[in-house]
């Protein structure tokens, strides 16, 4: 391992530890062992045939009507997942670039034979990859529990997992520059609330307004916003097609919200680089 | 040989600003010589910390340049040849003693290899040997800034900058401090320090560089800056008698210590046997005579004073 990748690998294993030396971080391991716990109860209490009864559909009727079911099964898992598993996740990350810059702290790190992009990488794959491990770890131990009951072994549910940890990383980004600039982990975190829970899903409806809008230009400035700001909202979409079908129509939304994440990380390193601490 | 070389070195805050504007360092120029303790000395808000956290690259100057072993301090691997105590540090609270020794050397560029040893040689060296694995938030003030220093002494650095290293630290810490200093300095490190603690610096330090509202104010050897070559000391063996005093001194401005002692100022050599002279002509013998020491702390004191007077006066 060469020197840049050792620095990077070393701020992401900090960042990692920091992450789960935190409260928020433990009780959502305890809620996510809670839920496969009682899932797993569940699952052994009943047989498939009970189990599809529940459902309206005789036993006979077969793998395919008990796929569909399971399909049905995981969206009510996969969706809540990405909204409440991201909202948690904001919250526990957001202080991460604000408490690296705190004084004592910040010259620690910037003393080291380290460059300044090396821990900006750093911090977010640390604060990404704390994400991942969160959700694959309830998200493959219901695959595992489905799979072991049903002998239904579909890899599409996985899918959200990626989906939910590449959400989570644009939307880190934008923590990233507002902690840098603002040294506000409140404001990181309010901003990303705001484009998670508000702007995103406004826009993405946005030609369901156009009738009421008089003005052209109006509606291109609407049209810019959408493709500028991340669409956490259609991901949200995207991601419970795709554990369900396994397919994606428009990759449009991935790719803005990847070339959102790629700008913004590149200019917390130009900011970063520049700043005095 | 230099290991630091500093050539007018400027940093103004919120150079843009009216209201905030400052100037923390003022075409600074400094040199600091290879295995020796350099103190770093000035009132609060002198510079002192913006100095050093440019030369670590943690603060960008306005302008001017600076080298550490004769690299540019923007090539940041040049820090892999430097330790850093900051003062009021914060080390990960997760951690613990041996955890933050391990991660900074390894940030540092230090090897897996003989990590450990070098980390349990580090920790007894500074005392901290018994809390080893006891996470960084239950250590006291004193206990943080003793392994402080060991992580500034982690990478085997060539130059140490220490920012107040004993504050918190009990008197019986600090002389430890003050030997480990001293045993680093005969292997050949250079150490760079800044503290307020004006005695332990007289103790320790070479050379030191006085700076006041960004600008180097005296810079010189302890010896050199603390001695007053003007004013001498002089030792009788008899009890002064004084209108034999007032004889041997006519002409001369002094002070009377004690029935003993007396303070004189002279002008120039010859004005000094003058006075001897004068002196052996009215019968006192003189056991001793060396020109006047002040205590580091009195000589800064005046010298900050004489500077602000002279600004006040401009």
């Amino acid at each position: 391992m060469n020197d840049i990748m050792r620095n990077i690998y070393l701020i992401t294993i900090l960042t990692l530890r920091e992450t789960f030396s935190r409260k928020i971080f433990i009780a959502f391991f305890a809620i996510s062992t809670l839920s496969l716990i009682t899932m797993g109860i569940i699952l052994a209490s009943v047989d498939v045939e009970s189990f599809m009864s529940f459902f309206g559909q005789k036993a006979q009727n077969n793998e395919i009507i008990l796929s569909e079911i399971l399909s049905g099964l995981k969206l009510m898992i996969v969706s809540p997942l990405f909204g409440f598993g991201l909202f948690l996740s904001i919250f526990s990350v957001s202080s991460l670039v604000p408490n690296m810059l705190e004084k004592g702290n910040i010259d620690l790190l910037l003393s080291k034979p380290v460059a300044r992009y090396q821990i900006i990488i750093g911090k977010f794959l640390g604060g990404t990859l704390v994400v991942f491990i969160n959700i694959a770890y309830l998200v493959i131990g219901m695959w595992i529990l489905f799979g072991i009951k049903f002998g239904i072994w579909e890899t599409a549910f996985l899918y959200s997992i990626p989906m939910i940890t590449f959400t989570f990383a644009v939307l880190y980004s934008l923590i990233i520059i507002v902690g840098i600039l603002t040294k506000s982990s409140i404001l990181a975190m309010m901003l990303s609330y705001i484009i998670f829970i508000i702007i995103s899903p406004i826009l993405a409806f946005r030609e369901n307004f156009y009738p009421l809008i008089d003005s052209k230009a109006t509606e291109i400035i609407i049209d810019v916003l959408y493709y500028i700001v991340p669409k956490t909202s259609e991901l949200g979409t995207q991601m419970s097609d795709l554990s369900i079908s396994g397919g994606i129509d428009d990759f449009q939304p991935i790719l803005t919200s990847l070339a959102f994440m790629i700008l913004i990380l590149y200019f917390s390193i130009i900011i970063f680089n520049k700043k005095d601490y | 040989m230099n290991i630091i070389t500093i050539n007018n070195l400027t940093k103004i805050f919120n150079p843009n600003s009216k209201s905030s504007r400052v100037t923390a360092l003022n075409n600074f120029s400094l040199t600091v010589n290879e295995s020796t303790i350099f103190g770093l000395l000035g009132p609060n808000g002198a510079g002192k910390t913006t100095l050093i956290k440019i030369l670590l690259g943690i603060v960008f100057p306005t302008s001017g340049t600076a080298e550490i072993l004769n690299k540019k301090i923007d090539d940041y691997l040049v820090r892999k040849h430097v330790g850093y105590l900051p003062e009021n540090h914060k080390f990960p609270l997760y951690l613990t003693g041996e955890d933050v020794l391990k991660y900074y050397a390894q940030l540092s560029g230090c090897s897996k290899e003989g990590l450990q040893e070098k980390i349990d040689s580090l920790l007894k060296l500074v005392k901290m040997y018994k809390w080893k694995r006891t996470k960084v938030k239950s250590y006291s003030k004193g206990m943080m800034q003793r392994l402080g220093l060991a992580h500034a002494l982690i990478a085997d650095p060539k130059i140490i900058f220490l920012d107040e290293p004993t504050d918190g630290v009990d008197p019986l810490g600090r002389k430890e401090i003050r030997d480990i200093l001293l045993e680093l300095k005969s292997e050949g490190k250079t150490i760079f320090l800044n503290s307020h603690l004006l005695s332990e610096v007289e103790l320790v330090c070479d050379r030191v560089a006085i700076l006041h509202k960004g600008s180097l104010v005296r810079e010189g050897t302890v010896v050199d800056i603390t001695t007053q070559k003007e004013i001498y000391e002089i030792k009788i063996n008899q009890k002064l008698d004084s209108e034999i005093v007032r004889k041997s001194t006519e002409g001369f401005s002094f002070s009377q210590k004690d029935d003993y002692t007396l303070h004189l100022k002279v002008e120039s050599p010859e004005q000094r046997d003058k006075l001897l002279d004068k002196f052996r002509q009215n019968g006192i013998s003189i056991e001793a005579m060396l020109p006047l020491k002040t205590s580091l702390e009195d000589m800064f004191i005046n010298l900050i004073h004489e500077t602000d007077n002279r600004e006040d006066n401009e």
